[in-house]
C-alpha cells in the first residue's frame, strides 16, 4: 500500500515539475522575443538555433533545478542558484538584443541620411572677415551650421546660443577633433559682411559668419534645403524671413550626417555629436 | 537700418516679458496693460511687435488645444 502512494505521489511531482518546465521556457521565450523583436532572419544574430537553443538550455535547467524523475528536490541553495543563472541568462540576452536593435537603429538613420545627400555641390561665399570661402574650405573639419539672419526675433538668437553651447560642451573633451561653428545668412540683401561680423560677435568666438550675393547664397541654402522667404515689408523697410529652423551636423567629408531641430538641449546636441565623431568611419573614395 | 544688437535684443524680450505677464494677470485686457504696450512698442522693431503679437496668439491657441483638445469646425467640408 505504502510503495503505490510513494508512486503516485512521485508522479504528480514529475508532472508538476514538468508543467513549471514548460512555464518557464514560454515566459523566457515571450520575454526574449517581445524585448528583441526576434523575427528569425530580420533581428541579426537571433537565427532559429539560437532560439531553439535557448529553449533547450532553459528546459535542461530548468530540469536539473527542480531534480527531475523522482530523486529527491535539489536543495534550497541549489535551486536558488539555478534561478538566478537562468535569471541572469534571461536578462543577458535582452540586454544583448536591445543594444543590437539601437545599433541597426542608428545605422538605418546614417543610411536615410546619407542616402538624403543633402550639401552636395560647392558654394563660394565670404566670411565675416571678408575672407572668401568655399565649401572645400571646410573638408577635414566636423561643422555644425545654422541658416538664418540677424534681423531675426527671437530664433535664430536662441538657435545660435545652443549651438556655441554644444560647442562649448564638446570643447571640454580633449579627446574629440575641433567642431567648427558656422552662420550662413538667409538674407544677403540686409546681412553683408559687417553685419554678419557684429552679429556673430555675441555668440561663440569661433563662430564664423557667412553671406554672399543673392545668387550664391540661394545656391547654398537650397543644397541644403533650406526654405527661406523674405516676408512683406513694413514702412521702415523691415522684413522678417520665414526660414527652416535646423542646425547641420557635416562630417570632415562634407557630407550631411545629422541634424538637430528646435527642441534639442545643447547635451543632446554635444551628445549626439560626440557619438559621431566617436563611430565615424571614412567613407571610401 | 542695422539689426538690433544683443543689448537691444534682451531689452526688448524684457519689455515684451513684462507686457506678457500684464497680460496673463489682468486677464488678456489689453486695456489695463496700456503702459507696458507702449514700453513694449518703444523697445521692439515693429516687425518684431507684429510678430510677437502673432506668437502669443499662437501660443494661447497651442494652450487650448493641448488642455482642451482639437474641435474641428462644424462647417468643416468634406475631404
Amino acid at each position: 500500500m505504502v510503495t503505490v502512494t510513494v508512486m503516485v505521489m512521485v508522479m504528480m511531482m514529475m508532472m508538476m515539475m514538468v508543467m513549471v518546465m514548460v512555464m518557464v521556457t514560454v515566459m523566457v521565450m515571450v520575454t526574449v522575443m517581445m524585448m528583441g523583436n526576434v523575427i528569425p532572419g530580420v533581428t541579426p544574430g537571433v537565427t532559429p538555433d539560437v532560439i531553439l537553443g535557448v529553449i533547450l538550455g532553459v528546459m535542461a535547467v530548468t530540469g536539473v533545478t527542480l531534480g527531475g524523475g523522482g530523486r529527491a528536490p535539489l536543495p534550497l541553495w541549489q535551486r536558488l542558484a539555478a534561478v538566478a543563472v537562468l535569471g541572469g541568462a534571461a536578462a543577458g540576452a535582452w540586454l544583448h538584443l536591445r543594444a543590437r536593435r539601437e545599433q541597426e537603429r542608428r545605422r538605418r538613420r546614417a543610411r536615410e541620411l546619407r542616402a538624403l545627400a543633402l550639401g552636395q555641390g560647392d558654394f563660394e561665399l565670404v566670411d565675416h572677415t571678408g575672407r572668401p570661402r568655399r565649401k572645400a574650405d571646410f573638408l577635414g573639419q566636423w561643422v555644425l551650421l545654422y541658416f538664418g539672419f540677424t534681423h531675426c526675433p527671437d530664433v535664430c538668437p536662441d538657435e545660435l546660443e545652443k549651438l556655441s553651447r554644444a560647442v562649448e560642451l564638446l570643447e571640454g573633451d580633449a579627446a574629440l577633433p575641433p567642431l567648427q561653428p558656422l552662420f550662413v545668412t538667409v538674407d544677403p540683401e540686409r546681412d553683408d559682411v559687417a553685419a554678419v561680423a557684429r552679429y556673430v560677435r555675441d555668440f561663440h568666438p569661433r563662430l564664423l559668419g557667412l553671406t554672399g550675393s543673392p545668387e550664391q547664397v540661394r545656391a547654398a541654402g537650397g543644397a541644403y534645403r533650406v526654405y527661406a522667404r523674405a516676408g512683406p515689408k513694413d514702412q521702415d523697410g523691415d522684413y522678417i524671413v520665414d526660414h527652416t529652423v535646423v542646425i547641420y551636423l557635416l562630417g570632415p567629408d562634407g557630407l550631411f550626417l545629422d541634424y538637430y531641430g528646435r527642441a534639442k538641449t545643447p547635451a543632446q546636441i554635444a551628445d549626439s555629436v560626440r557619438r559621431h565623431m566617436q563611430t565615424y568611419e571614412p567613407l571610401p573614395d | 537700418m542695422s539689426a538690433p544688437s544683443m543689448q537691444e535684443r534682451k531689452a526688448c524680450w524684457g519689455a515684451r516679458d513684462d507686457f506678457w505677464s500684464c497680460l496673463e494677470a489682468q486677464g488678456e485686457d489689453a486695456a489695463r496693460c496700456q503702459e507696458l504696450r507702449l514700453a513694449f512698442e518703444a523697445r521692439c522693431p515693429q516687425q518684431w511687435v507684429k510678430y510677437f503679437d502673432k506668437r502669443r496668439d499662437f501660443l494661447k491657441y497651442k494652450k487650448k488645444l493641448e488642455s482642451e483638445g482639437f474641435h474641428p469646425p462644424e462647417t468643416a467640408g468634406k475631404a
